[in-house]
Formats: C-alpha cells, sequence, structure tokens
C-alpha cells in the first residue's frame, strides 16, 4: 500500500512540472464600473481548477497562472466576468454592479459549495448584511418577509420570545416541522425545550436564538426535501444553512471589525380602548367585577370605593394597559478580528447582545465568542476547526394564561388605576381589586423566570486530496448545551398560592461524524460531461436529559431557594438517547455548464424504530437545464434562463421510546386542584403509578414525505429582472402519529402510521433594478409565498385529532380532515342550512342559509355547535417587498410586507369585549342593539331577530370565549423595516486608522394596518411548534429603533 | 510515513459504521417510565382517581346543584344557572375516571389474577363498580362492557343504563351487582400478594372490603329502587340475609388525603389554596335549612370566619361578599385539619338511611324510625358530636326526630336528613335528589340552561362525540333524565 501511494504521488509530480514551468503572474485591480471604487474580497479563479485568491482591501489581487488559463472574477451582487490571461500581465477588470448574477455560488447540503445554476430545485440566499443592524436581535425575525416559501411568527416583543418557521408548510402530524439547521456545518439544535405547560406555562426561547446575526456571513434556505436529502431525515422540513464570517477573504490582511448599535423598544399594537364607562355592570359599579359595563364617568359617581375600603375618583385611566409596560433597549456589541486568505485564515468574534424588554424586570444578555480557521498543511492536508462558546441569560416574567400577569392584564377596568395604586400590602401580599387574583405588577415584581444557556458548539475537518481527483474529508461536529432554568413563585402567587420553586436544568448534546468522499472526473465518455460522486457515512447521536426539581410549599417568605419547600413531588428526570447511522451518496453531472443532473440516495438506520423496520432508504432527482446558453438564446431582453425540476423522497423516523407502552407515576387534576404520585398520607410516602394515556406500537414504520417541484430562473435586460419562481407539491404518509382514540377505552391515544398530509405552494423571487443611473440605483426585491395544505384523511373512522400539547377544552387546536393543519376546533355559532333536511335549523327556502340563529325568548345565540372547524391559521398567501435606494455610500431600505387571510383566536379580544373595554363596547352604548341572525317560528320557518338587547348582552354574545366569537381574520398589511445606512468615503478617512466606518439608523415593526382585528395580529402565544394561531394572554408586540456603526481597522 | 498512517485511520469511521451498528442502535429502551409494576403501585393510584373523580369538579357541580353550595365565580357560577354542556368535565372522564381510576381497576384485576393475588382484584372489582357507577348516575349510558380495552375496542359502545345495573347476558354484559359479588368473591380466595398500607382505603383489610362491597349492593339497590322495585328488594334481602355490611363509622369507605401541597383533598385546594378559591361559598338557602332545624352540624359542615355566615344565594349575580377572607367555606369535617379529607365514598349513615327509606318503600326487613335514628345519629357522630349532644338536639327537635306522615312524608325527611349527611359529597346528594325529589329545592336566581331545568344528568364529553362514533350526536342535554330517574 505504501508503495502505491508514494508511486502516485511521485506521479503527480510529474504531472506537475511542466504546468509550472510556463506559469506567468498576474496582478491587476478590481473595481466596481458603477462609481470606479475599489472592491475588496472578489473571488479571482483560475476556470476549470480549484485554484484561486481573493482581492485584498485596496481591490489588488495577483496569481500564477498558465497563459492558457481564464480567470473568473465573481463578487456577490455583481455579474462575473470570464476573462483570457493571454501573455497580460496585469489585467485590471471592472465589475458591473447591480444586476443580480444568476450564477452565484451557494452553500448547499453537506456544506458543498455549487453553482447555483446547477441546481435543480430552490434555494435562497439571504445575505448576513441584510439580516445585521436591523434593531432585531433574533435572526428568525429578521428574516420575515425576505425569504419566499417560508413562515415566519414571531411569539411576542419579549426579549427572547420563541419564533416559529415553517418552510414550504406542514409536513409531519406529529413531528418537529421546524427546518433542519446547520451553523457552518454543524447541526445546531432550535429546540425549544419546553417543559411546562404549554398553555399556562412560559414558553421558552428556541434555541437559534444562541446564534448573533451580526457573525453571518450568508444564511441559505433549502426549500425542499431535495436540496436536504444528504441530510436525512430531519431536513424532510427544509434546511437552514447558516454560514458563518470568516477570514477566508482577507488577502492575509488582518481586519478588525466593530460594531456597535442600540435600539429602543416600545410596546405596539395594543388595541383601541373606550374611555366612557368604567368598572361594574348593568351601569352599576362593582368594586370587584372585571367588567367595564358600569356607569359613564360623564353623569355618573365622581368617587367610589374601592375593594380595600378606600374613596378613589371614578375617572377613565385611558393608558393603564399601555403603561404596564416599559420602554425596553437593545444594545449590541461586536468585535471581530479576521485575517488570512483561501488556504490559511482565522476569526476571532466576539460579541454581545443586551436587552431590556418591554415588560419590567425582563432581560436577555447573551454573549458569543467564536474562534475558527482553516490550513493547508504542506502535503496537502485541509484541517480547520471552529469553536464557539455563547452564554445566554435571561430573566423573564412567567407567562402564559390564567394566574400570570398577562392572564391579568387584559381583564382590567377602564377605571381601574393600574399604575398608582398600590399593588401590595406591608406584607407583601399582592392587593388587587378582585380578591381571587394577583395584580399584574405584583406579578412582575415578584415572580420571576430566570434561565442560564451556556452553550458550546463546534466542529473538526480534515480533508486530503488522495489525488486530483479524490478527496476524502472526515468531519466531526458536536453541539452541546446546558439551560439552567429557575421559575420563582413567592408564597401568594396565584399560580402556586403556598410558593413554588422550579429548578429546571436541561441538558442536550448532538454529535455527528461525517465521512465525505468526493470524486470528480471532466469529460466523462464524452467531451464536455463532468461528473462528481459523492459518497458519505453519517454517525449520529442525539442525547437529553431533563433535571428537575420542584419545591413547593414554601417555609420561609423571600428565600427562594429549593431548601426552602417542603414537598417535592414535582420532581423527577427525563433522558432520552437516539442514534442513527446514514450512508449517502450522489451523483451529479453537469453537461457542457448547461444541463445539470443529479441524483442522490440516502439509507438511515435509526435506534427509534422497531429493529425489523429501522433501515430505510430513500432517493431523490433532479435535473436542471439552461436552453440560453444551450441554444444561446441569451439577448439582451432574455439574457438567461433556465428550468428546473426534482422529486425527492425522504423518510424521517420516530421519536425516542414510542414502541412501547408504559407506566406513568399517577397524578390527577390541573390548574385547579391537583394531587401527584408519591402522595404523603399520614407521614407515609405512597407511591402510585398508573397505566400511560397511550399505547404503544411495536410495529411502527418510518413516515414518509415525497416530493416534487418545478421552477424557473429568468434573466431579463442584462439580469436587472429577473424571476425565480417555483411551483411544489409534498405528500407526507405513515405519519407516525398519536391517533386520540375514544377516551373510555382507558387510553387517549395510540401511536401508530397513519395519515396522509398534501402541501401545493408557489414561491416567486422578482428582483429588479429599475433604476441605475450616475451612482444612483434602486434595488426591489419580491417575495411571494403561497401554500395550501391539506389533511388528506388521519386514520380510518378518524376525522380529527388533537395537535400534541395543552389545550383548553373546546379549543383545540386540530388535524382536522379536509381542513389544512392546526385548524382550531372548538364551538360554532349554531346556523340556519339548506343541506340537510332532518337538520334543527333546516330552511328549505334557503334565504337564511348561513345565518346566526337566535334566542326567539332571550334575543341571545342558540346553543353552538360543538367540535366544529372554527378558525383556521394558514394564510392564503404571504408577501415581502424590499425597496432598496443606494447613491455613492448612502443606502436605504425599506421592506414592507403582508399576510393576507388566516385567522387568529384570541382570548384577549374577547375579554376586552367582554368586559366592555375596547373602543367599539364604547359607542352608543346606551342603545339596545340587535344581534344579527334569525330565529326559529313554531313551524319551522325564519324570521329576521328583532329582539333587542342591552349593549353588555350584545357584545358578551358575539364575544364568548370558547366559540367563534373569539375567531379574526389576521390579515395585515406592516411597514416591517427601514434603515438607512451611510458609509463614510474613503478618501474622508484615509489619514485615519480606519478602513471604514458606516453609521446606520434603522427601525422594525414602524406600522401595521390590520383591517379586522383590533390590535396587532402577528402574535402567537405557544411560540415555536405545531400549534399556531392562537393568542392567550402574553405580551404584545414591539416597534425598535435605533442607530448602530461599524468601523473596520 | 506520519500522513500514510493518517490515510489508515481514514478507514475507521467507515468501519466502525458498518461493524458495531445493530449494538450501537441498541437504545430504545425507555429510561424514564417502568413498563412493568406491581399491583401494589396501581392500587393506591387508582383508589386516589376515585376519590378525586368524587370530590374534584363533578362534586362542585352537584354540591351547586344540590345548593349546599353557591356558585361565586368561573364554572361552579355557571352550573349554579344550570347550564353545562359538552365541554364540561372532559378531565373528569379523561383523567379522573375512564383514563384514570378504571383503567387501572382493570390492568389490577388482570395484574391481581395473572399472580394470582386474587385480593387485588377483589377489591378492584368492588371499586371498579363504584367507579362505573358514578360514570352511569352522571351521563346516563356509558361504555362499560366494551370499554377499558385499549385496541380490542377502539370504539367501546355505550352499554344501556338499565343493563349497566342489571346485566345483559344477551350482549355479555355484567351487572354492576355481579361485577361487586365477583369482587367479594376474589377476597375469599388466597393470595399471593396481600395488599397492606398500598390501600389507602382499608389498609389491606379484607373484611372492611367484604362490608364495603356488600353496603355498595345496598346503594346500587336503591338507586334503580324507583324502576326496579323488585329487583331491588331481592338484593337489600341478599346482603340483609348475608349480614356482612357496614354497621360502624370505623368501616366506613373513606379515601383519606395527606396534609401537603400535592397530597390534598381537592375540596380542600379549591375552598383554601387554589386561585380559584372564591369560586365557591355556603349557600344561603343551605344555612337557611340547617338554621331552621336547629342543626349542630352547621359550624362542623362550614366555617364562620366573622360573627356571621357569609353566604350568596344559588344564581346570584350581583357584588359578591368581601372580604373573601370571611366567606364561609368548607370546615374541617369535609377538608379535614390541612386537607386530609377523607372523602366519603360509601358509609354506615348511608347505609342506615337507605335501610330506613327501602322498609317504607320497599318493605324489607327494619324498622324505619329506628333505622333512621341510627343515621342521623351516625352522622351526627361522624361529625364529633357526643352522644350526649346528639341525644340533647333529638330530645329538643322533636319533628327532627321522628318520622311522621305518609310513607313519602317519611321519605322526605329520610332524604333530608341523608341530604345533609351528606354535605362534601354532591354526587350522592345529586343521586337522591333526582331519584327521590328531596329535599325540596327551589329553582335558582337567574337560572338559565336548557329550558330553565336543572341538570339532570352530565352533557357527554365534546372529545368522545369527536372520537367515537357510538356516541349519540347531538349528545342528550341536561335536561334529559337518566333511566332510574322516573320523575
Amino acid at each position: 500500500m505504501r508503495k502505491i501511494l508514494l508511486g502516485s504521488w511521485l506521479l503527480s509530480l510529474l504531472f506537475c512540472l511542466p504546468l509550472m514551468a510556463q506559469d506567468i503572474t498576474v496582478s491587476g485591480r478590481v473595481t466596481s464600473s458603477d462609481d470606479g471604487s475599489t472592491l475588496p474580497g472578489v473571488s479571482v479563479q483560475v476556470k476549470g481548477t480549484t485554484k484561486g485568491t481573493t482581492t485584498d482591501a485596496n481591490g489588488r489581487y495577483q496569481i500564477s497562472v498558465p497563459a492558457s488559463a481564464r480567470l473568473i472574477f465573481s463578487f456577490i451582487g455583481y455579474t462575473s466576468q470570464d476573462l483570457a490571461v493571454g501573455n497580460q500581465t496585469t489585467l485590471n477588470v471592472a465589475l458591473v454592479a447591480g444586476s443580480q448574477s444568476l450564477d452565484e455560488i451557494v452553500v448547499t447540503a453537506q456544506g458543498i459549495e455549487r453553482d447555483k445554476r446547477s441546481l435543480g430545485y430552490a434555494t435562497q440566499e439571504v445575505g448576513g448584511n441584510i439580516l445585521a443592524q436591523r434593531s432585531e436581535p433574533n435572526l428568525l425575525n429578521a428574516l420575515q418577509g425576505k425569504v419566499s416559501g417560508v413562515q415566519i411568527n414571531t411569539q411576542s416583543g419579549a426579549p427572547g420570545a420563541s419564533t416559529n418557521i415553517n418552510i414550504r408548510g406542514i409536513t409531519s402530524f406529529n413531528g418537529s416541522n421546524q427546518p433542519l439547521i446547520v451553523v457552518d456545518g454543524i447541526i445546531f439544535s432550535n429546540d425549544v425545550n419546553n417543559t411546562q405547560n404549554t398553555l399556562f406555562g412560559s414558553q421558552p426561547s428556541n434555541r437559534l436564538a444562541d446564534v448573533n446575526p451580526e457573525s453571518i456571513e450568508s444564511v441559505n434556505i433549502l426549500k425542499g426535501p431535495a436540496a436536504a436529502v444528504l441530510y436525512g431525515s430531519r431536513a424532510s422540513a427544509g434546511a437552514i444553512v447558516i454560514t458563518t464570517k470568516s477570514g477566508r477573504n482577507n488577502n492575509n490582511k488582518t481586519e478588525v471589525t466593530v460594531n456597535s448599535s442600540y435600539n429602543v423598544q416600545n410596546v405596539y399594537g395594543i388595541p383601541k380602548f373606550q374611555n366612557d364607562y368604567g368598572q361594574g355592570a348593568n351601569n352599576l359599579f362593582n368594586s370587584t367585577s372585571t367588567n367595564s359595563w358600569g356607569p359613564p364617568f360623564a353623569g355618573g359617581p365622581t368617587s367610589v370605593t374601592n375593594t380595600q375600603g378606600n374613596t378613589v375618583p371614578y375617572q377613565a385611566y385611558p393608558n393603564n394597559v399601555k403603561d404596564f409596560y416599559r420602554q425596553g433597549m437593545i444594545l449590541q456589541n461586536s468585535v471581530n478580528i479576521a485575517s488570512g486568505d483561501a488556504n490559511r485564515n482565522y476569526i476571532l468574534a466576539i460579541g454581545n447582545t443586551l436587552q431590556n424588554g418591554v415588560v419590567q424586570n425582563s432581560k436577555f444578555n447573551r454573549t458569543n465568542v467564536q474562534l475558527g480557521g482553516e490550513t493547508r498543511l504542506q502535503n496537502g492536508l485541509r484541517i480547520s476547526a471552529q469553536g464557539n462558546y455563547v452564554q445566554t441569560v435571561s430573566v423573564g416574567i412567567p407567562g402564559g394564561n390564567g394566574a400570570s400577569a398577562f392572564g391579568q392584564i387584559t381583564r382590567i377596568p377602564r377605571s381601574y388605576d393600574l399604575a398608582n395604586e398600590s399593588y401590595q400590602d406591608a406584607n407583601g401580599k399582592s392587593v388587587y381589586f378582585t380578591p381571587s387574583t394577583n395584580n399584574p405588577q405584583w406579578s412582575v415584581n415578584n415572580e420571576r423566570l430566570d434561565g442560564q444557556v451556556d452553550r458550546f458548539f463546534g466542529n473538526f475537518q480534515v480533508g486530503y486530496d488522495i489525488t486530483k481527483w479524490l478527496n476524502v474529508a472526515y468531519r466531526v461536529t458536536g453541539d452541546t448545551y446546558a439551560d439552567r432554568r429557575k421559575l420563582t413563585l413567592p408564597i401568594g402567587a396565584g399560580r402556586s398560592p403556598l410558593g413554588e420553586i422550579q429548578q429546571d436544568n436541561f441538558f442536550r448534546s448532538e454529535l455527528n461524524g461525517d465521512l465525505l468522499i468526493s470524486a470528480r472526473k471532466d469529460n466523462l465518455f464524452i467531451e464536455g460531461l463532468n461528473a462528481n460522486l459523492l459518497l458519505g457515512n453519517n454517525i449520529n447521536q442525539r442525547k437529553s436529559q431533563e433535571l428537575y426539581t420542584d419545591a413547593a410549599s414554601l417555609t420561609i417568605p423571600g428565600f427562594y431557594n429549593v431548601s426552602n419547600g417542603t414537598v417535592f413531588t414535582g420532581s423527577g428526570e427525563t433522558s432520552t438517547l437516539r442514534r442513527l447511522v446514514g450512508y449517502y451518496g450522489q451523483l451529479s453531472l453537469n453537461y457542457n455548464n448547461y444541463l445539470f443532473v443529479e441524483l442522490s440516495g440516502r439509507a438511515d438506520q435509526s435506534s427509534t424504530l422497531p429493529q425489523a423496520n429501522n433501515t430505510y432508504f430513500y432517493p431523490s432527482a433532479a435535473v436542471s437545464f439552461v436552453p440560453t446558453d444551450a441554444f444561446k438564446l441569451n439577448s439582451d431582453i432574455l439574457s438567461y434562463a433556465k428550468v428546473r425540476a426534482s422529486l425527492a423522497r425522504v423518510g424521517r423516523d420516530a421519536d425516542p421510546y414510542l414502541l412501547n407502552s408504559v407506566y406513568v407515576s399517577q397524578s390527577y387534576g390541573n390548574n385547579v386542584a391537583s394531587i401527584t404520585f408519591p402522595l404523603s398520607i399520614a407521614g407515609a410516602n405512597i407511591p402510585g403509578f398508573g397505566v400511560s394515556s397511550r399505547i404503544g406500537n411495536n410495529n411502527l414504520t418510518p413516515e414518509f414525505v415525497t416530493s416534487w417541484e418545478v421552477g424557473a430562473n429568468l434573466g431579463f435586460f442584462k439580469n436587472r429582472l429577473s424571476i425565480d419562481a417555483t411551483y411544489f407539491e409534498s405528500r407526507s404518509t405513515d405519519q407516525i402519529f398519536n391517533v386520540a382514540i375514544s377516551n373510555s377505552t382507558g387510553y387517549s391515544t395510540r401511536t401508530t402510521n397513519v395519515g396522509e398530509l398534501l402541501n401545493k405552494g408557489v414561491e416567486l423571487v422578482v428582483n429588479a433594478t429599475p433604476v441605475r443611473v450616475s451612482g444612483f440605483k434602486w434595488d426591489l426585491t419580491l417575495n411571494y409565498t403561497l401554500i395550501r395544505n391539506k389533511v388528506v384523511s388521519i386514520a380510518p373512522g378518524v376525522k380529527s385529532a388533537n395537535i400534541t400539547g395543552n389545550s383548553f377544552t373546546g379549543i383545540a387546536p386540530s388535524i382536522y380532515e379536509g381542513y389544512p393543519y392546526g385548524v382550531i376546533v372548538g364551538t360554532a355559532n349554531a346556523r340556519v342550512q339548506n343541506t340537510d333536511p332532518t337538520a334543527q335549523y333546516y330552511d328549505a327556502t334557503g334565504q337564511y342559509a348561513g345565518q346566526y340563529v337566535v334566542n326567539g325568548t332571550t334575543g341571545a345565540f342558540a346553543p353552538g355547535i360543538p367540535n366544529s372547524v372554527i378558525s383556521t391559521p394558514q394564510p392564503n398567501y404571504t408577501a415581502g417587498l424590499t425597496n432598496t435606494f443606494s447613491y455613492k455610500g448612502i443606502s436605504l431600505s425599506v421592506l414592507i410586507d403582508t399576510r393576507q387571510g388566516g385567522q387568529i383566536y384570541s382570548f384577549p379580544m374577547v375579554d376586552y369585549k367582554n368586559t366592555g373595554a375596547l373602543y367599539v363596547t364604547g359607542i352608543d352604548r346606551d342603545q339596545p342593539r340587535i344581534l344579527p341572525g334569525v330565529i326559529q317560528n313554531a313551524d319551522g320557518t325564519f324570521r329576521p331577530n328583532n329582539i333587542q338587547v342591552p349593549a353588555q348582552t350584545y357584545w358578551g354574545n358575539v364575544g364568548g370565549l370558547a366559540s367563534e366569537a373569539a375567531v379574526f381574520d389576521a390579515t395585515v398589511y406592516r411597514l416591517r423595516e427601514i434603515a438607512l445606512n451611510y458609509t463614510i468615503p474613503k478618501s474622508w478617512i484615509s489619514k485615519t486608522p480606519f478602513g471604514s466606518i458606516s453609521v446606520g439608523v434603522s427601525g422594525r415593526n414602524l406600522y401595521f394596518y390590520a383591517p379586522s382585528f383590533p390590535a396587532d395580529p402577528e402574535i402567537n402565544t405557544q411560540g415555536a411548534g405545531n400549534i399556531q394561531g392562537l393568542d392567550l394572554n402574553g405580551p404584545p408586540n414591539t416597534r425598535n429603533f435605533g442607530g448602530n456603526i461599524r468601523l473596520t481597522f | 510515513m506520519k500522513f500514510i498512517n493518517y490515510r489508515r485511520y481514514l478507514l475507521i469511521p467507515f468501519l466502525l459504521g458498518m461493524g458495531a451498528c445493530s449494538k450501537y442502535l441498541d437504545v430504545n429502551v425507555t429510561p424514564n417510565n417502568p413498563t412493568s409494576v406491581t399491583p401494589a403501585v396501581l392500587l393506591p393510584g387508582a383508589q386516589a382517581g376515585t376519590a378525586f373523580a368524587n370530590a374534584n369538579e363533578l362534586n362542585r357541580f352537584a354540591e351547586v346543584l344540590v345548593q349546599h353550595l353557591a356558585g361565586a365565580s368561573n364554572s361552579p357560577s355557571t352550573y349554579d344557572v344550570y347550564q353545562t354542556n359538552g365541554a364540561d368535565f372532559g378531565n373528569q372522564w379523561t383523567g379522573e375516571i375512564y383514563g384514570g381510576a378504571l383503567v387501572n381497576y382493570q390492568k389490577l384485576i388482570e395484574l391481581g389474577d395473572a399472580t394470582g393475588s386474587k385480593s387485588y382484584s377483589g377489591i378492584a372489582k368492588i371499586l371498579k363498580a363504584y367507579t362505573f357507577s358514578i360514570a352511569t348516575d352522571v351521563w346516563g349510558d356509558v361504555p362499560y362492557s366494551q370499554a377499558l380495552q385499549g385496541e380490542k375496542f377502539l370504539n367501546p359502545r355505550l352499554d344501556k343504563q338499565e343493563d349497566i345495573y342489571k346485566g345483559n347476558s344477551s350482549q355479555g354484559i355484567q351487572s354492576l351487582f355481579d361485577l361487586v359479588r365477583e369482587g367479594i368473591k376474589d377476597l375469599d380466595s388466597p393470595s399471593a400478594l396481600k395488599p397492606g398500607t398500598d390501600d389507602v382505603i382499608y389498609g389491606g383489610n379484607l373484611t372492611k372490603w367484604k362490608q364495603a362491597g356488600n353496603t355498595l349492593l345496598l346503594k346500587f339497590a336503591t338507586t334503580i329502587s324507583r324502576k326496579e322495585p323488585a329487583l331491588a328488594t331481592s338484593v337489600i334481602n341478599e346482603v340483609l340475609t348475608g349480614n356482612n355490611y357496614i354497621t360502624s363509622n370505623a368501616n366506613d369507605m373513606n379515601f383519606t388525603f395527606g396534609a401537603s401541597v400535592g397530597s390534598q383533598d381537592p375540596r380542600y385546594t379549591y375552598s383554601f389554596i387554589s386561585s380559584f378559591q372564591n369560586d365557591i361559598i355556603l349557600s344561603t338557602r343551605y344555612l337557611n335549612l340547617l338554621n331552621s332545624l336547629n342543626d349542630p352540624r352547621l359550624p362542623i359542615f362550614f366555617t364562620k370566619p366573622s360573627t356571621n355566615y357569609v353566604t350568596i344565594d344559588n344564581g346570584f349575580r350581583g357584588t359578591l361578599p368581601t372580604p373573601v377572607a370571611n366567606w364561609s367555606r368548607y370546615n374541617k369535617y369535609v377538608t379535614g385539619n390541612s386537607g386530609e379529607g377523607p372523602v366519603r365514598l360509601v358509609t354506615n349513615f348511608q347505609r342506615a338511611f337507605i335501610l330506613a327509606e327501602a322498609a317504607l318503600r320497599l318493605g324489607t326487613p327494619g324498622d324505619p324510625q329506628a333505622l333512621y335514628t341510627e343515621g342521623i345519629k351516625a352522622s351526627m357522630t361522624l361529625a364529633g358530636l357526643t352522644a350526649d349532644q346528639i341525644t340533647a338536639y333529638l330530645t329538643a327537635n322533636p319533628t327532627v326526630a321522628t318520622l311522621s306522615g305518609t310513607n313519602e312524608e317519611k321519605i322526605a325527611q329520610i332524604i333530608t336528613q341523608k341530604y345533609i349527611a351528606w354535605t362534601g359529597n354532591g354526587l350522592e346528594a345529586w343521586n337522591d335528589y333526582r331519584r327521590t325529589g328531596y329535599p325540596v329545592l327551589q329553582q335558582s336566581q337567574n337560572a338559565a340552561g336548557i329550558d330553565g331545568t336543572r341538570p339532570v344528568r352530565a352533557v357527554y364529553i365534546n372529545n368522545e362525540l369527536q372520537q367515537n362514533p357510538n356516541f349519540p350526536n347531538p349528545a342528550p342535554q341536561s335536561n334529559v333524565r337518566v333511566w332510574w330517574d322516573v320523575d
């Protein structure tokens, strides 16, 4: 073996010698054709080889090449140029800016850099420069409106709020539908790690919050499963491949970059309230009422006696809800030191983000340290490594429905002076107008949720070119973190009146080892046919452990240590371990750079499936064709055209431990009253177990998503206008799902392979440069997404099932046959219909079909119909339009986006309506009203409702919880983002140590218009996960704006 | 040299990946939950479920309907104006009854039989019968013979309440009576494993379990006595002949909770701890009744933090009394000192009142007056009154002490005393009220519901309607009487 290897080395040396003899050195300067400014970091590559360099800070380059070579100059945002060297030793190049090059290099699965034209599937890249310095510390939020095919919903404006992201719809009933996140090749956990009841508990951050947007070079969204087949099962929901900055393009110069920004945050999107009527009901004051149906301020009492027996003025406090929140701020600082070139480089990046949230006492403080580098040894071995440490410290206020500050803030009478009434007595006990609940001010000042995440992630890769055409690399990546949380509920807290401390230590780690063998052969069989073959092996292990101590019934007030508890029955441990071994291969064929075919396949073996079914194979195929090149069609009008198609199937394994039925430590009850075993009875601890509500299944098989897509990329007018359009369909089958079953079986669910889910959609990206004159440029980007999701079937005899998670009785986020995923099932108003003659409210004439049925005696709505689909969160379409205007060093970008359709189920709005707080409830309040609808006559016919009811009855009827009265259209138009940036001309600062200075101002969520919702409908209390479209009492959104500065040395 | 060695290592991952796969992947046994358990841990978990079902939301529902308590806000105030629908009691049906107590009794019976531990099977059968009686008394026809069998019957059929009580061999339905009889018989069989402290109710005392089983037969017989007097008579005679039933308060079938958070009786948590504690308060009507009878149990049953009892009327919709600290709530008789309860499931006073009523209504053996007095004395003794105090009360209040008038009037007296004795157990009081119409209760203020009818059943939970096509849809409303409720 040694001999052969030595021999091949000698052989390659022989091949090299004659080439070296003919090399010449070429140097030059690359500038922008717009303003003649130099362009640093331009890639200069010798065509047909891996050899290349980049321009330095002054746009200069130098490279040794054979005289026969051609050089390709490429730079993001500029058209690439392909020039012959000939005998020139100086080659200056002016790159044409503005028209987006449609042949960018993109990072695809497994970190493979690919020419975009060769891809048979849709990807979309977002540069780090349009994510950073945007008044938004959360990367996912910063992507809103900037990518097509993607739906992003933020939970709220609270610091560290979790954000849900789905690419191309929902493909799994029960599994995670969040895309796979890959940071520099590291599979990066974006889990929420929810350990509490999703209704009453606080929603933790999704852990992508640990990434600093400032450190990002680019984000590439691989939308379909075809793009991600190499990552295995988890990428069936798409993948987000994040590449952080490196020293690769620094041309051996050391550059120091300093970024600073400061933003303020204010709550935005609180509804408009009436300020004419105060606390009480039926026009009478009632000091304990949460209603504002009391007497009018004009002509009513001037003072009243409150619950504490004090006389207080009876007047409106117009801002009593808004003033509950404070102004928040976000301070971000980062320093990068980077140096090197494509062969040898390093980067050290340190960043800190400090946020004081709009909710009193809330805080988020993240520090990132990154050290990375790569080198190519003399022997051809390429080694790269990167390590990251992140510490995220957060302080939050326990949220969720019920006895939390946010559960109460929506039930404050208009005449209650929340800001100035004392919220606690001398003993620190809550003082409030309703005796049974905590004052929200008391809650935010006494209840806390502290969290600290310490995270380390990194990679190590060695690669070696065995021959010119064969490369072997091994990469190990690891991502591990501990999330330590402490929930403090003092004695007297509504959630836990005797006090409670929960210590929650969450540990998660993921290790991946990937062997990658890549072979390349040009002119395979025929001239112009180039082939790449990639073979890989992946070994994966994911481990999680949660240790929790629940110390209830505290003894000493104000001492918040678990040793202060007397009952610990809520304590325990939950661990998971799963492993997977995958083998994959990909063959890419390129014919004359205009026809591309890619075939991939992967076989996975997973620990979570029964041994008999634990190996599964899934293939994909993609083809891409550039007719403008193939038929030499390109003209100044149609400059570029590419058509593509792909077909892919991805298998997905189960969650761990679904195969067996188990027993659980028994507990009964809910937030009203509960017991948990072991019971402590008369001094003895009595353990108690019971069967779990889920029936296991030892015959599970993998679930599959089969999808296809077709698309086209078209460039017009020298690519000043480009269109990237995609149509896709995906079909998910054999879903591993805990199907709800009749509770009288003794169980609630059984795990089985069932169901079918269908997604269809259109994605459209339009880029245009309408104006480009003497240094002024106007660019626009439009992203449009339309997705239709449908639950085709669930299980035989099962029409609907709850989505896993906690829900209120009668407000169940569900999978419902024939509807999009995630509809809310609840009680619908009874309506007249003319399809079923046996129905109670049947109108043969059809005249009143669809109208509400009203009780002929009371004038109120007739009893509703339970188990009806009352809300569909899926929007009709979303679109975002970015306009960027630049002139010399000034650039202004404005992002407007819209979400059309889709519904939101809102507790606060029902509360505000029911309690008479909302503005509309104050209009003509003294006038009687008639509910819309019809009354059934004795003979079964109908007449329009003519029964007058008071305003309170009216708004109570149109506003009941757990009914369709809580459902609103969530259509919204939004001025999402404005960013103004100015780069000081280099000539001004040439005498200073600075390489460049840029300053900017930016704002987020500056204005919105929601035609059918009294507040901001972009709220999603349940955060990241499969339950969407619920607004269940949480902090509102915020409007952020501020300034930033960026310096390089 | 160096890098040649290195190349060799490149192959290692491949070898690792291929060779050790099956062991590497064999990690799917959950470390978080047991996959098998002993009867000793199933029994307390299931018993607690029965007690919780009796004392939690269903108790608040029934206590408000029988006007022991009044609803001040949230769900109790809704029940108080007779509003209930399929969105109510999902947790009770699913978490407490079918998926809580019952499925674990079913497992316990299987496990007891499999391990030759018939004592566990016997106890489980008696408690299974009791818990099913809660389900059928509250909801009417319910899944019974096909229930609790997991994937064997994914959509269990509903058995008629008549068949549940009487059995129906053609449909393979065992009567509740036979289920109890079988349980009692099991208790006489040898048992490898014997219950001890894990039996929270009787500490493993099988004699007491037999007595409880027989007394339970009396309860079931009384429940159906107006619909099926002959069957009821024969069951009562059978039990009296066997002469092994509860005759002392000490043998009451009680589940005692603990004094610390997470171990407490839900009635205690709901009255004093939970953020919902101000949802419920002593009813003005019940206060007036007890006052009119000079009943000495009033201060034992309910608290009086200030000079007077603070109550509201049923269905009241005005400003609630303040401060809430002065409200009259369940006293320690119901909740225990710190939440111990107990939940009284089957009692000695109940047995005496049952036999008194049966003697009058069915002509079964026994002196109605003597049994009536025995019932009052048992209840008052249970409440902590001394024999002298009880005698003094009965002497001073002859209209209470002595049955008089027609049989129907006497039954009204018996049920009224039984109703008082059942303070804290609304389900039993509600069963008697629906069956006999006693004590006569006035409509709540603001009564709404279905045609203003005080609910005579609960509505099937929405989830069952959604999942199980055997449930009638639309479900019978809360104004439709169950089978044994004849008028």
